[in-house]
């Protein structure tokens, strides 16, 4: 389901593998902790570079995008298992 | 002549079920479903990709989405998501970079690799590395299928001969078995048409192709396809050829068919500024204008028209594409709209006109492209593109792929 909401988000930075990682997601007043990541994406709309995570929270499906220009989170699509 | 002798230097390596996999990829949850990306996911739309598992299901590229669930009422239909798709194309690209600087993209999924010159002289063990590395470095859940032979050509056919995750060979001590093994059609560039051609030559297998003498071929050819295909047949590189850009065009399908100029003016002028965009960002203006529509009784119209001087500005085009459009069959209901931009010349050369309207013209577009650069696509486009937002989506066609440029 398309949602393009702002989303709060708490994430971590691992400096030996230098990988971030979203862990847990607040939406719609529940708490979603991430147990996968999918895919890790960039792309640019214009000069703008987002950062865009396909996790799993266990059955459920969230593709949360980091702004980079003043790195506020969005929540594009949640959508629970088929 | 024999086959060729070379050792199996060329590697044509396929991502498997491409976009359907790369979904797969981002979301965990649709692994090992059936699931198809399509470019809409209304039951009209047609499928871009489908999974290993939709596969098995008899759901294939081409199908509408209807049919794909008549066959597999389950099917999970995504609509596709080009960013995700250009991302995963150029990760690939980067990590193949590292083992020869001779990678060559053939399409969003294929990619042909050279190691001719190279340090590497056995491609199976080198194969085997890439597959874990991609799966390590882009993604666990992606496989590709590699092929390896002494010509591109052998190398794609060699890709082909497993699906998914094959590693194959084709070389001189094993090319009379795998041809014994495939059908005409299955001969990358033979379509039905070609192969009823042959069979009218009384070639009827790809061992009668490969033994055919070539005058024979060249009575089934008529031209030098024929000396071509005697060569590629034995392994003989003909295909590494660069042909340079020819035209630029977007298609688009409408998702209601339209009929009127003024009805379908919005949509063309849409694929028109994304069609002069990349034409002027590639340094390129053209002369030569091409319009097919597809109209929904099936019947197709195409036409074309050259002009003495090259244009580039957005309005310019458009204009040349409306007068088309007013020559197009008129009350025929419209369902796909095609437009390209050929006969190119480097923008490098431009002859200005008597009142100045071309060097304007020249600031006014490279001033929009820099705002839409910066800003983002259609930030600020010409008034005659007003309510198409929705309309001609970001696509990735299936062949050309220099419009991807690295992340």
């Amino acid at each position: 389901m398309k949602v393009d909401s702002p989303v709060s988000v708490i994430s971590s930075f691992n400096h030996h593998l230098k990988v971030v990682s979203p862990r847990k997601v607040l939406f719609g007043g529940r708490e979603y902790y991430v147990t996968k990541i999918g895919l890790h994406h960039t792309h640019r709309i214009g000069r703008t570079l987002y950062h865009v995570f396909s996790v799993a929270a266990n059955h459920t499906f969230l593709k949360l995008s980091l702004n980079t220009d003043n790195l506020f989170w969005s929540l594009e699509d949640i959508s629970d298992e088929v | 002549m024999k086959f060729n002798p070379a050792p199996s230097l060329v590697m044509h390596l396929d991502l498997n079920s491409c976009f359907a996999s790369i979904e797969q990829q981002a979301n965990p949850n649709l692994r090992g479903k059936p699931v198809a990306v399509a470019a809409y996911v209304s039951p009209r739309g047609c499928i871009l990709a489908a999974s290993v598992e939709a596969k098995k299901m008899g759901v294939k590229t081409g199908l509408r989405v209807r049919d794909g669930l008549a066959l597999c009422p389950q099917l999970i239909v995504l609509p596709s998501d080009s960013d995700k798709y250009r991302f995963v194309h150029s990760r690939l690209r980067q990590l193949l970079s590292f083992y020869t600087p001779s990678v060559v993209p053939k399409s969003i999924d294929e990619f042909i690799l050279d190691f001719k010159g190279t340090q590497y002289s056995n491609l199976f063990d080198l194969s085997r590395i890439i597959k874990t590395k991609i799966k390590q470095e882009v993604g666990d859940w992606l496989t590709v299928s590699i092929g390896l032979g002494p010509s591109r050509f052998m190398a794609k056919v060699a890709s082909n001969l497993k699906k998914p995750d094959g590693l194959e060979e084709i070389n001189i001590h094993n090319y009379e078995a795998v041809y014994s093994r495939l059908t005409l059609p299955d001969l990358h560039g033979i379509n039905t048409r070609l192969t009823a051609r042959l069979n009218a030559g009384e070639i009827y297998t790809v061992t009668d192709f490969y033994n055919a003498p070539i005058a024979r071929l060249r009575s089934v050819f008529h031209s030098i396809a024929s000396y071509y295909w005697y060569l590629r047949l034995r392994g003989y590189e003909i295909d590494d050829v660069d042909f340079g850009r020819k035209s630029f065009g977007n298609m688009y399908s409408l998702p209601i068919p339209l009929s009127t100029p003024e009805e379908l003016s919005p949509t063309l002028h849409k694929l028109v500024a994304k069609t002069t965009y990349r034409l002027r960002g590639d340094g390129y203006h053209a002369r030569g204008f091409y319009m097919g529509l597809l109209f929904n009784d099936h019947s197709f119209w195409h036409h074309h028209y050259s002009l003495p001087r090259f244009l580039f500005h957005e309005n310019d085009v458009y204009k040349i594409f409306y007068r088309l459009l007013l020559r197009a069959p008129s009350g025929k209901k419209v369902i796909n709209l095609a437009i390209s931009c050929f006969d190119l010349r480097s923008d490098n050369v431009v002859q200005l006109d008597l009142f100045n309207t071309v060097k304007k013209q020249l600031s006014v577009s490279s001033a929009m492209d820099n705002i839409n650069r910066k800003y983002g696509s259609f930030v600020i486009s010409s008034a005659g593109m007003s309510g198409t937002d929705s309309l001609v989506p970001d696509r990735i066609g299936f062949g050309n792929v220099d419009h991807l440029t690295d992340i």
